[in-house]
């Protein structure tokens, strides 16, 4: 397998190669099928995937673990014969934690790569930088993390849990155990708010709730104001959708402020193995994540995943963590889908929109998915998937506490049903009309 | 005033905008659709250093906020080119705002449902920004330092409000218009080359327009307040009134820059607010040539470019390239690459005395 | 949104806490800037680097814990002394050449900074490393309905010691003189046999180390990485430009800025608050731009 690095030399090459196609093909607006452009795919040759994440920067923390696992998975399949005998070559980009470079290298790998469909981001941010070109050229991205719904997108396949999965169990499980009243931390941005509103939901349900709510700056780690606020209010829990370091310090003031975990402890949503690494397992022990993956899932498949990943090259993190199990799920979402497309359309026959609209259905099954079975949404291309919830031990590892008995399906507007039902063509609206790319 | 150095010739420094402009409006010619957007965007922030250069360079103000012009013009084309893929009738809401609490459209964005007015708003309110926030400044003779430190704390003030709007401006998300900006029955693609020709056709405009500018009046009263504001203000000049001119114009120009950076990438977001932002502006200038035009323009493009290619060769140590180059350049080149071409032209001898002084030394021109 | 939700109803209590909050606030910001006051206040030099001087002092707590196993308060003085090192360095090579143009260190000292971010970043790799702190740190004090954790308890004490310290050293000591007499007029103290270079080194590397002092500190209450200084430099530039680039004005303004932000984060939500002090900043330095405390105010 050879990673191909972005250099001086295979641009100068890309410009000449190019160069030979002259000046008019810029005006045509749909280059691929204006052009007879070649087939994305063929049949022997190794089959081009952008991978497109940070590997510097601040973003780095995650998504160099989100590289990793896409090469290893890419790796493992290449392993087991491929794609119907035919290696993938992975396109490896660095975002440098720009958002600015994601629109820059997203239309890099898509029209001088002609990668035949992109993995790629970790913020909701990056995913919407990216979009235009996906939309424009009638691409394929990948976006394997949890995020906010409320989207309806034709270019677009996530292995993540949405806002209405996350905390479908949390909330419930949490209001039965601590009592009713939730104080809710985020961090300010759209997911934490999103995820907030959903919790409100299932909160309602369970007769819980909300005697408290703030946001606090990205980045930011003053929260005195805020446990102020908290011993105020006396809640029974706190239900926490603050991310990155900010998380770090939320629960290390948590601590400090001298608030006690058994009777009052964090609910969260981001708090995984990493950050906990991050901030000393003292810190973190008593807490709860909901999740659909821990490292300490116990099943055969995952027992597997973690001593090969963490025995690989790519392992160097230490631990595994959902965000790159989902990520690892989505490269074989799409290993599946291309297959699909293979055999509905032929080797020649491929496009990145086909390998999408017969990805509906596709199952990844327990033998792979460490998390164990997750499919495709065939609506809205979504996972349908099991949350879990996690308590934090003192050796930084979660005791699975909790596992839904069933799939909990995806549903981007579980909150706002007046805004129509997505389906694969689009967003029916409640007045009878289609709107495309939703976001 | 008996050097000879062609570099100081008007002549020879019109010729090289003419060669350096024709130049590149050729490029759609010989490069592939996703090259020539790259280029674009150089265009772009080449736009912003040259913004730089007028305002620090030749004003003496060293302006950390140009972000602010930037992002404020970046929004006002989102919102302009999101109210045009948006239908007054079928869909008149953009989608985010519909999960926000909004059950109709702000007030805030009704003016942008026409494209024209969305784009004199997108420029003309960034513009007025700097003149009161340039009148605020320089009215109480705030100079140096601390222009600096108030233009990063307004910039920093800025960027918390964009994320903070959510229902507005879709908060940390952004906004991602999904069609390409649409006017005057042109659609322009971000790939294609006609939008690649606006890009550097507004370049050359705003290079070209500040170029005259500063050879007027205007600019060596200007870059005397730059030399010795006090001297000017006793020789009987509103010194605040030069300063608050020059510093809108820059605004201007990265409001303009802002506007052609969404139409290329159909993106914005508080990222274009972020202070590191704003100094990497400062440090293409710097790199450049302050002094120079040119120099600030061909350093956007210089050190952009590097970040695009060679980054990724020298991935983890490329910050630590870019800054040790940004130290270097300071301490042993003020005048940044354009100094460096000063100082090499010297050397070639030319037949006539100079007739003009235009930027090693504009101060002892306006004496 | 109704009003209700935006606004906080008062209530004396917590609206005490939140004062006392404040006071916590500010002693954060006072130490993040004190380093910043001494350079700027005796040699105008803008110190855009300030920021990582501070994540240094937070990194040589770090290794020196988890490498050489210092207790936390030792790590205090030996991040003075390993950042004020990296000072003295740095203000030797680069900053002493740019004395006369106030501007260009800025921006170099701007290089610097990107240069102390990666070069961390490659030691010490971007993922956060944490910075223990000893168990009496950990909990929290409580007297009536008053609640402070210790660690902010102990910043403050700090902070007020790093104050009374740099007081003391500038008005009590030969070396104050000295650095006084060549902020006041370089060349006059040259002429009466004051090594002025030398004084600008010990004043950099003195600013530095207190610096590093504070990244010790921060270093226990949220976690490590490589640009975690990057978010303290427009915070603390605005407690010593509001400060007149005095100690005392300092003190004052990172006391005021630190209530007023903590109020307003009280009543209505941080993001909006930071936006409310910087605005009310930048109108205060429209109609004050020599800042609270000018020069001619303090006894010189």
């Amino acid at each position: 397998m050879s990673i191909t690095r972005r250099s001086v030399l295979k641009g100068g090459a890309a410009v000449t190669a190019t160069a030979a196609a002259g000046f008019p093909h810029i005006f045509v607006k749909n280059l691929n099928q204006a052009w007879g452009a070649p087939a994305w795919v063929k049949e022997g040759e190794p089959i081009k995937v952008g991978v497109l994440f940070s590997q510097t920067g601040n973003l780095a923390v995650v998504e160099n673990d989100s590289t990793n696992v896409v090469l290893y998975a890419i790796e493992e399949i290449n392993k087991n014969g491929g794609v119907m005998g035919t290696p993938i070559e992975p396109v490896v980009v660095d975002a440098k934690s720009d958002i600015k470079v994601y629109s820059e290298k997203i239309s890099e790998l898509i029209l001088r790569d002609r990668v035949v469909s992109v993995f790629g981001g970790y913020t909701s941010a990056s995913r919407r930088a990216v979009m235009p070109i996906v939309f424009a050229r009638d691409h394929l991205f990948y976006y394997p993390t949890c995020y906010e719904g409320r989207e309806c997108m034709q270019n677009v396949i996530c292995t993540g849990p949405l806002a209405n999965q996350h905390s479908y169990d949390l909330i419930p499980f949490m209001v039965e155990n601590f009592g009713p009243k939730v104080y809710l931390i985020g961090s300010n941005y759209i997911w934490p708010k999103e995820s907030n509103k959903n919790a409100k939901v299932w909160l309602e349900r369970v007769g819980g709730e909300v005697v408290g709510e703030d946001y606090v700056p990205l980045g930011g780690s003053e929260f005195t104001p805020i446990f102020n606020k908290v011993r105020q209010q006396e809640p029974d829990f706190i239900f926490s959708t603050v991310v990155g370091d900010s998380d770090i310090a939320l629960h290390k003031q948590f601590k400090q402020e001298g608030f006690n975990v058994d009777t009052m402890p964090i609910a969260a949503l981001t708090t995984g193995e990493i950050e906990i690494r991050a901030m000393g397992a003292e810190f973190g022990a008593g807490h709860f994540l909901s999740a659909p993956y821990f490292q300490t899932l116990d099943n055969p498949t995952n027992q597997k995943f973690v001593e090969n990943y963490l025995g690989s090259k790519y392992g160097t993190g230490g631990v595994t963590h959902y965000n790159m199990e989902e990520t690892y799920l989505s490269v074989y979402a799409w290993k599946y889908g291309l297959e699909k497309a293979i055999e509905q359309a032929g080797w020649d026959g491929v496009t990145p929109r086909l390998i999408r609209d017969v990805s509906g259905g596709i199952r990844i099954e327990d033998d792979i998915s460490p998390e164990g079975l997750i499919w495709i949404d065939p609506d809205n291309f979504n996972a349908w998937l099991k949350p879990k919830i996690g308590q934090c031990q003192s050796d930084g590892q979660f005791k699975i506490v909790k596992a839904a008995d069933e799939h909990v399906a995806p549903d981007p507007f579980s909150i706002y049903p007046e805004r129509g039902v997505c389906k694969a063509d689009g967003l029916h609206t409640e007045d009878g009309k289609v709107l495309k790319n939703v976001l | 005033m008996e050097s000879q150095n062609i570099y100081h010739n008007k002549t020879a420094q019109w010729l090289s905008y003419l060669v350096v402009f024709v130049g590149l409006a050729f490029l759609p010619t010989f490069i592939d659709p996703f090259t020539l957007n790259q280029f674009s965007r150089y265009a772009v922030l080449a736009m912003l250093a040259v913004s730089v250069s007028l305002v620090w360079g030749f004003g003496g103000i060293l302006s950390l906020g140009q972000g602010i012009a930037f992002g404020l013009a970046a929004y006002g084309m989102g919102m302009t080119m999101q109210m045009q893929f948006q239908d007054p009738e079928s869909n008149p809401i953009p989608s985010f705002m519909l999960t926000n609490e909004l059950s109709e459209l702000p007030g805030l964005w009704v003016p942008f449902w026409n494209t024209e007015v969305g784009l004199l708003l997108a420029l003309a309110v960034p513009t007025v920004f700097f003149v009161i926030f340039g009148a605020l400044m320089f009215q109480a003779r705030v100079a140096g330092a601390f222009v600096a430190i108030m233009t990063l704390a307004m910039l920093a003030a800025w960027y918390s409000m964009a994320y903070d709007m959510q229902p507005f401006t879709a908060g940390f998300n952004g906004i991602s218009p999904p069609l390409p900006f649409d006017w005057l029955g042109v659609s322009f693609d971000p790939y294609s080359p006609i939008t690649y020709w606006v890009a550097l056709g507004l370049l050359a405009f705003v290079v070209l327009a500040s170029k005259l500018v500063l050879q007027s009046k205007f600019g060596l009263i200007i870059q005397a307040i730059r030399d010795d504001a006090e001297r000017v203000r006793f020789v009987g000049y509103n010194v605040a009134f030069y300063q608050v001119v020059i510093f809108a114009m820059s605004g201007f120009i990265a409001a303009i820059a802002g506007i052609t950076w969404v139409m290329l990438t159909q993106y914005v977001s508080p990222v274009l607010l972020e202070v590191q932002f704003s100094i990497a502006m400062v440090i293409w200038a710097a790199v450049g040539g302050r002094l120079s035009l040119m120099g600030a323009m061909i350093g956007a493009f210089l050190v952009n470019g590097m970040q695009s290619y060679v980054g990724d060769a020298f991935q983890s140590t490329w910050l630590l390239i870019i800054g040790g180059l940004f130290i270097l350049v300071v301490r042993f080149l003020p005048k940044g690459i354009a100094g460096l071409i000063e100082t090499g032209l010297g050397y070639v001898p030319i037949g006539r005395r100079r007739s003009d002084s235009m930027s090693s030394n504009p101060a002892r021109a306006a004496e | 949104m109704s009003v209700h939700d935006f606004w906080t109803p008062f209530a004396l209590e917590p609206f005490l806490n939140a004062l006392i909050v404040g006071l916590s606030i500010a002693s954060i910001w006072l130490v993040a800037a004190l380093g910043l006051t001494i350079i700027y206040g005796t040699m105008g030099v803008i110190n855009m680097a300030h920021g990582e001087f501070i994540m240094l002092g937070a990194y040589s707590t770090y290794v020196l814990q988890s490498y050489l196993g210092f207790p936390f308060l030792l790590c205090l003085p030996a991040a003075f002394f390993i950042v004020a090192g990296f000072g003295w360095v740095i203000e030797k090579v680069l900053i002493r050449h740019l004395y006369q143009r106030p501007l260009d260190t800025l921006l170099a000292t701007w290089g610097v900074s990107l240069v102390l971010i990666q070069g961390v970043r490659l030691v010490f790799g971007g993922e956060p490393q944490y910075v223990g702190v000893p168990t009496w740190l950990d909990s929290a004090m409580q007297i009536g309905f008053i609640n402070l954790a210790w660690l902010r308890v102990f910043i403050i004490v700090v902070s007020g010691l790093m104050v009374l310290l740099t007081w003391w050293i500038l008005f009590r000591t030969v070396t104050g003189v000295r650095i006084r007499a060549v902020m006041q007029n370089k060349e006059m103290a040259a002429s009466f046999g004051i090594n002025a270079n030398q004084v600008y080194s010990i004043t950099f590397a003195y600013g530095a180390g207190v610096a590093g002092v504070a990244g010790a500190l921060f270093g226990a209450f949220k976690s490590l990485f490589p640009d975690m200084g990057s978010g303290y430099i427009v915070e603390a530039f605005l407690v010593v430009v509001v400060g007149g680039g005095q100690l005392i004005g300092s003190v004052f303004s990172a006391g005021l800025m630190g209530e007023m932000g903590s109020v307003f984060s009280y009543f209505t939500n941080d993001t909006f608050a930071r936006f409310v002090l910087f605005t009310l900043i930048v109108v205060f330095l429209r109609f004050r731009p020599q800042g609270l405390i000018s020069e001619a105010m303090t006894r010189r």
